[in-house]
């Protein structure tokens, strides 16, 4: 079978338009570089069909087979399940360090310090039962100690109501988030059936996947048409081209992991523990004082009446008549002995009585300090530790997707190079071509 | 395949290393300008527990300070005012002796009563003796005097033990009452005062040379046994003191061991630190400033 003459041109016009479509992706890199959730792409080029000749076959040049998208779905995969770590311990320790900033331990303004100063003035009253002044004094400092108590109840409560407040919002986040995988979803398959590679698209949805990772714990499974169906703590947010809206936490029946899932444990977990352990410690302080102080007398010779009111950490007061009228601190142990400070004695011991479940006062205040100082030790490690890992994966994945300018210089000049050596086999052809058309059997013209 | 550094990597990179540093370069700072290694209870949990505890022993301990130095000037408020009526009733026994022989004449014995009876008005007035606005032996009635000047001598007080702490859970009896001392009414040196008052108005020299003198000697007794045990709770007392002040400069070191920054250490940290901070700066100004780009045409 005879090889036309124009077979060259054909190859070197092949290699001219390769090289220029590889180039062409090259600068699509370049210009994504610093595109976020951008995968790399590569021209696939592949010789094109051969010419079967009774010698053999003959090359016909180059092919673009297609613009390849470099990414490792198994980095994906493992970055995933560290960011949604990493978002619940984010998350929490966000909430600890606010409580950790309320306690404000160790120093002199916190609770630890106020308790301190009540108990002393106790004692200053137990010197000097008679004096109005001392028993003034233990009026104001059990005040404050009641003060300290009731701010560090509300703001661990405002951690709490904030954290709710963050669900809500996070679940809108969710949402909208899952309404756009959604949408995506949709021109995916439209793609992908028209039988093209919708690399940016699924660029886009990665991002938005690897977001829904750090929300909660996510599962994504992708369908032979291209389409991703997106599990959100068992709740199944988007199927196809349709999207779910989560409408409160409670749908998300197996969340695990997450800001969401941190939010919630902070919320309905952590908090109310520390808050039941302030409840009881400034529960048992009440009671026992109330108890002894209903033993003594006052300066008027008259039993005791409550000396604190309330029952929890959240509306613990001293009782309005006592902070009016000092001389109501039932501080003697029999009537009408104004330097008798017996009561006043037993009510400073109870500083070392133990009040809270085998603790005292001061010992249990301290556990609850010890608990949270662990607690967000152990979430800040977690979360430096979670973090270190998803940036290393990270950067694994930029490894594989990210773009090298390097890389893509050196492939500007090699695809350039290409593309100059083919022009100059198209001249090659031609000049023989010209030769053989315009300068063969001219002989004696 | 070698793994590929892409200039995303190289920039995330850097600006974490960059972010770790500084955040130790913050940390340290913090610690200098605190002077303290604790600044959260997530620093350290179980240090700052330790370092409540020892807050509160410091509180504690101080406190019960205040209560002995209360209780010392309690004490020699106390011993003045027993002294001077161990002084006064030695000057009556005086007095009986002088008056209760035959040398000295009725009138004579008359001048004498009268010195007596000026006398038991000072060991009254010892025995209103306050401190801090308080009498102090009035027993727990401490707002009330316990003998009325120029008056009948019924004692006002009662007889109750005033107590204080000055240790965890060691109490001390404070106070020591008027009637078991000066007495009051048909008993004690007031009464024996009364006697020889009227003993010597009336010449009854036996009276005075028996009976009276030795129920003088009693109180006397009675007045030596009290100054012994004030003596001895003052002792009981500077002895606490000095424990407390040495248990105190053993807390405030163990505290300031748990929770005070070491600042020879932190100021090498610190340099340290910022060293690396500005290698890290030049680092990364270096390393992402030249690519291929610079050297192609």
């Amino acid at each position: 079978m005879p090889i036309s003459t124009f077979l060259g041109v054909q190859t070197a016009l092949r290699g001219i338009l390769a090289q220029q479509r590889a180039l062409d992706v090259t600068s699509h890199n370049i210009a994504n570089a610093n595109t976020v959730g951008f995968s790399r792409r590569e021209a696939v080029l592949s010789p094109s069909e051969p010419f079967t000749t009774v010698n053999g076959q003959l090359g016909t040049g180059v092919d673009v087979e297609g613009y390849r998208r470099i990414r490792d779905n198994f980095l994906d995969v493992q970055l995933r399940a560290q960011t949604m770590r990493s978002g619940f311990y984010r998350a929490r320790q966000d909430g600890l360090d606010q409580i950790e900033g309320s306690v404000r331990e160790p120093s002199d303004s916190g609770l630890g310090a106020l308790l301190g100063r009540y108990w002393s003035s106790w004692q200053d009253v137990v010197n000097a039962p008679e004096n109005i002044a001392t028993r003034q004094t233990l009026a104001q400092n059990a005040a404050a100690l009641a003060d300290g108590f009731q701010t560090l109840s509300s703001q661990l409560q405002t951690v709490a109501s904030q954290a709710n407040t963050n669900i809500g919002l996070t679940i809108d986040e969710v949402n909208s988030v899952s309404t756009r995988v959604a949408a995506l979803n949709g021109s995916i398959i439209l793609a992908r059936s028209a039988g093209s590679e919708p690399s940016d698209l699924l660029d886009e949805r990665d991002v938005l996947l690897d977001r829904l990772n750090e929300l909660g714990n996510t599962t994504t499974s992708e369908a032979a048409d291209g389409s991703a169906t997106v599990q959100i703590g068992g709740f199944t947010t988007v199927s196809g081209i349709a999207a779910t809206s989560i409408s409160a936490l409670s749908d998300l029946t197996s969340l695990t992991s997450g800001k969401l899932a941190g939010l919630k444990d902070l919320r309905d977990v952590t908090v109310p523990g520390y808050v039941t352990d302030l409840d009881a410690l400034a529960g048992a302080l009440i009671t026992a004082t109330n108890t002894q102080h209903a033993l003594g007398y006052d300066l008027a010779g008259t039993f005791g009446t409550a000396f604190f009111t309330g029952t929890t950490a959240a509306d613990i007061a001293v009782s309005a008549g006592i902070v009016a009228d000092p001389s109501l601190i039932a501080a003697a142990g029999a009537a009408g002995a104004p330097g008798d400070s017996t009561n006043a004695l037993a009510l400073a011991g109870l500083r070392r009585t133990a009040l809270v479940s085998g603790a005292t006062v001061d010992t249990a205040y301290s556990q609850l300090i010890t608990r949270l100082g662990s607690d967000a030790q152990e979430t800040r490690r977690q979360s430096a530790n979670t973090k270190a890992l998803a940036d290393s994966l990270e950067g694994r994945r930029q490894s594989v997707s990210g773009v090298s300018l390097d890389e893509e210089m050196t492939n500007l000049i090699r695809y350039q190079r290409g593309f100059q050596a083919s022009a100059r086999a198209l001249t090659a052809m031609d000049e023989m071509i010209d030769l053989l058309i315009n300068r063969t059997g001219r002989v004696g013209m | 395949m070698t793994d590929r550094i892409t200039n995303a990597m190289l920039t995330r990179t850097v600006l974490a290393d960059l972010a770790g540093v500084a955040d130790r370069l913050a940390r340290t700072n913090a610690k200098l300008s605190s002077g303290k290694e604790l600044t959260r209870p997530s620093d350290d949990p179980f240090a700052v527990s330790r370092a409540l505890a020892y807050h509160g022993d410091l509180d504690a301990n101080r406190q019960y300070q205040r209560n002995v130095e209360e209780a010392s000037s309690w004490q020699t408020v106390t011993d003045t005012a027993l002294a001077s009526v161990g002084d006064l009733t030695l000057r009556v026994r005086e007095l009986v002796l002088q008056g209760g022989t035959g040398t000295v004449d009725a009138s004579g014995r008359k001048a004498i009563a009268t010195e007596v009876g000026q006398l038991i008005e000072a060991v009254k007035s010892a025995g209103n003796t306050q401190y801090a606005d308080r009498y102090v032996f009035s027993g727990s009635l401490t707002l009330t005097a316990p003998y009325t000047p120029n008056g009948a001598d019924t004692y006002f007080g009662d007889t109750a033990a005033l107590k204080r702490e000055i240790g965890p859970g060691v109490q001390l009896d404070l106070n020591v009452d008027g009637s078991s001392v000066i007495g009051g009414g048909a008993s004690g040196l007031l009464k024996t005062l009364r006697d020889v008052e009227s003993h010597l108005l009336a010449g009854d020299t036996n009276s005075l040379q028996s009976g009276d003198l030795a129920a003088l000697d009693t109180a006397q007794d009675a007045i030596g046994n009290a100054r012994a045990v004030v003596g001895a709770r003052a002792g009981r007392l500077d002895a606490a003191q000095e424990r407390l002040s040495q248990l105190e400069e053993q807390t405030v070191r163990l505290l300031s061991e748990t929770e005070d920054a070491d600042i020879a250490k932190t100021l090498v940290d610190l340099s340290t630190q910022q060293a690396v901070y500005q290698s890290a700066l030049k680092a990364s100004a270096a390393i992402i400033q030249p690519s291929l780009l610079d050297f192609l045409r």
